[in-house]
Parts: C-alpha cells; sequence; structure tokens
C-alpha cells in the first residue's frame, strides 16, 4: 500500500486521487480498472469524508512518464475515460466531488494531509452539487442544405436576361444577397442561444459557458454557437428532455441543432465561484 | 429527430473504456474542471488542453492529412514531446534575444517557459 515505504527509500506506488465523497460503498467501486489495473479502487476516510483513490505504479506516475504519456492520443483516451468511469461509479452510491485527471500524491498519508487541509472547501462544494446533476447543451448552426429559412431570406435568383446584359451588377447583387444572408443566419443563430439559455435558466440553479468545440471538430456540423453546462436538481431531470424537445419545435430553433449529454457528475460547478442563482 | 443523451444515468457505469459518451465531452471537464487541489506530482493540464485541441483537429482531419501522406503527428508540438521540447527551446531562445534587444526593464520578460503565444490562446478561447 501507498505510504508502505521505509522512510528514506523511493515509494514504488503513489495514490491516485478521483474524487471525494460523503459516505461512499466501497463495493461500487469493485471491478473498476481505474488508472493502474489489479489495483483496487478504494476508499481513503479522512475527518469524515472519503477520498476515492487507487495506488498506481510511481514509475509511470511521475512528471516526466504522464506528460509523455498523456501526449499519446490513445492514452490519454484511456487515462480520460478510466478517470470519468470510476467518478461516474463513485457519483451512483454517494455525492462525488470530481477531482480533474491526475491529482497524484506520494503516499495515502501525503493524500490524507492535503484533502484534510483543504476539508472546508471540499465540504462546502459537495454540499453545492449534492443532489444535483449537471446537464450539458450544445447548440450547433443547421448546415446550408438542412436550413429551413424561409423563402423571403434567400437571395433572389439571378434574372438571366439581367446577368447577360449588366454581368457586373448581378454579381454585386449576388454578393450583396450571401452577405444578407449570412447575417440573418448570425442574428437567429444568437436568438437561437438566447431561447436556449433562457429555458436552462428556468430549470437549473446555476449555468456555465464552456468553449465551443472546433467547428472541424464534428464532420458534418454546422458552427458550434453553445457549449453550456447547467447544473439542475436531480428530481428535474426529466424536465431537461422535456425542455430540450420543445426548443427543437420552437421557431426561435428552426435553423440549429441541439444536443443534450448528461446527467453528469457536476464537473462544472464544483468551484466556488462558477455558480450562478443557486450557488 | 435523435435525443442524443451521451451519457447513462449516474447508476450506471460505461460498461467498456469506450463508453458512450463522446471524447471531447470527457477531455473539457476531465482536464478543465473538477476540484482544484495541488498534487505531489505536477501536471500542467494546460499543456495537455493544448493537445486536445490539436486532438480536436486531428480527429476531423486525420484522414484527409494521410490521403495527403502528411504525417504532421510526429512534428505537431502539441503532439509529439520531443518536437515539444524543441519547439519550447527554440521559442525559448527566440525569447531570450529579444529580451536581450529590448533591454532590461521596458518589458517583463516571459515567466513561464516561451508560453507567451500559447497564452493568448488560452485566454481567446475563454
Amino acid at each position: 500500500m501507498a505510504g508502505a515505504a521505509p522512510p528514506g527509500a523511493p515509494a514504488t506506488t503513489a495514490t491516485y486521487v478521483y474524487a471525494v465523497c460523503r459516505g461512499g460503498d466501497e463495493s461500487a467501486l469493485a471491478g473498476l480498472r481505474g488508472q493502474a489495473p489489479g489495483s483496487p479502487v478504494r476508499l481513503l476516510r479522512f475527518g469524515g469524508l472519503a477520498a476515492v483513490v487507487q495506488d498506481v505504479p510511481a514509475a509511470e506516475f511521475g512528471e516526466d512518464a504522464l506528460r509523455e504519456r498523456l501526449t499519446d492520443r490513445t492514452e490519454l483516451e484511456r487515462c480520460a475515460r478510466a478517470h470519468h468511469a470510476v467518478i461516474a461509479a463513485a457519483a451512483g452510491v454517494a455525492p462525488v466531488l470530481p477531482f480533474p485527471l491526475a491529482t497524484i500524491y506520494r503516499g495515502d498519508a501525503r493524500a490524507e494531509a492535503a484533502l484534510g487541509a483543504d476539508r472546508a472547501r471540499l465540504t462546502a462544494a459537495l454540499r453545492r452539487i449534492a443532489g444535483r446533476a449537471e446537464w450539458g447543451v450544445k447548440v450547433y448552426a443547421r448546415q446550408a442544405d438542412r436550413r429551413t429559412a424561409p423563402a423571403a431570406d434567400k437571395p433572389e435568383r439571378p434574372d438571366r436576361a439581367r446577368v447577360a446584359a449588366r454581368p457586373g451588377h448581378a454579381y454585386l447583387d449576388r454578393l450583396r444577397g450571401l452577405r444578407h444572408e449570412r447575417e440573418s443566419r448570425q442574428e437567429a443563430g444568437l436568438q437561437a442561444v438566447e431561447e436556449v439559455d433562457r429555458s436552462f435558466a428556468r430549470l437549473a440553479v446555476a449555468a456555465r459557458r464552456l468553449r465551443p468545440h472546433d467547428t472541424g471538430l464534428t464532420p458534418g456540423r454546422g458552427a458550434h454557437l453553445l457549449n453550456a453546462a447547467y447544473l439542475v436538481d436531480e428530481a428535474r431531470g426529466d424536465e431537461v428532455a422535456d425542455a430540450v424537445r420543445r426548443l427543437r419545435r420552437s421557431p426561435e430553433c428552426r435553423d440549429v441543432e441541439i444536443e443534450l449529454t448528461g446527467p453528469w457528475v457536476p464537473y462544472s460547478f464544483v468551484e466556488a465561484g462558477v455558480t450562478g442563482a443557486g450557488g | 429527430m435523435t435525443d442524443r443523451v451521451a451519457e447513462r444515468p449516474l447508476t450506471h457505469l460505461p460498461s467498456t473504456p469506450s463508453g458512450p459518451a463522446n471524447l471531447a465531452d470527457i477531455l473539457e471537464r476531465v482536464l478543465d474542471k473538477g476540484i482544484v487541489i495541488a498534487g505531489d506530482i505536477k501536471i500542467d493540464l494546460l499543456d495537455i488542453e493544448l493537445l486536445t485541441i490539436r486532438l480536436r483537429l486531428f480527429v476531423a482531419s486525420v484522414e484527409t492529412a494521410r490521403k495527403a501522406g502528411i504525417d504532421w503527428w510526429e512534428t505537431d508540438p502539441a503532439l509529439s514531446t520531443r518536437a515539444h521540447r524543441d519547439a519550447v527551446d527554440e521559442e525559448n531562445k527566440r525569447l531570450r534575444e529579444r529580451v536581450a534587444e529590448l533591454e532590461a526593464g521596458t518589458e517583463d520578460e516571459p515567466r513561464r517557459r516561451g508560453r507567451t503565444g500559447w497564452e493568448s490562446v488560452r485566454k481567446g478561447r475563454d
């Protein structure tokens, strides 16, 4: 076990912390592979709370080794998914405060000391998110071929006779039409985002904007207009899907696609100061 | 119309490491969110975050790149540690020269190892 190495000798294992929870149940963690298959994911109790931890090989989780590994796409994905899977499992039985990837201590004693020192902050954060879940809402502009813009908004069809007579004018008309179309599309996108945000503000106790993804990320998708997270009481979870269904039918959201993900462990709401209304 | 609920209820585990949640959704949470308490091992998640931006581009364009015979995985600073260090060294050298040029006192020397360009990327994204 970490921390059991004789003084002076370099420890061969380190303590990887996934999350902190209140109560918790070790049986919910049984069988999880985590970051170090073969070593159980367990609870480390401290001052009325419990950390979800795992012993990991110190050699693989040193600064250089870890940085090197996380630079590998496959390894990064594996680590991120393993981290998330442990947190999701722990959250099935207790309110859980997720830690970012790679919070690592040289043994249990070091972990206990660091977490214990921050107990007040951890307790406050747990109180803020207990009984609540995070929902991710993304809004994308609909791609041109799937848009349902009314005919009036479409650029005028070029009149063949006119094109033949005044090709320069026809060209300028077309440019104007395209610009007008682009502007009304942006305006429509903004309205859709506002409508989505308004609907979720009524449901959520807190909201947070995440960074929109690169537009190149999802082929077949238009520009990413909104990437938001909302903290919603678990009792109102059913209303989330209803809200999205209603939004998709609303005229404001005619030319956007709305994607819902969740419920997530409230990753985006654990730090003080990020919560809004219900903070 | 598809209701894309990418994650199962909290009480259900993703059954495999390649569970239902989108990788980008997971990365933006496990790298950028969560409660931060200083650990003994210092990993700059900013580095990794930058990597994920490249990763997103990579996911989108790997096929295109492969078709064009471009192997930029090896030379992209955010994707290859060795290339990354070379790039940092290179930038450090440039910055030192620039600082010398400016003569002491007029501008703060960049404190983090050659990150000035990256910092502006980060600011622009938030």
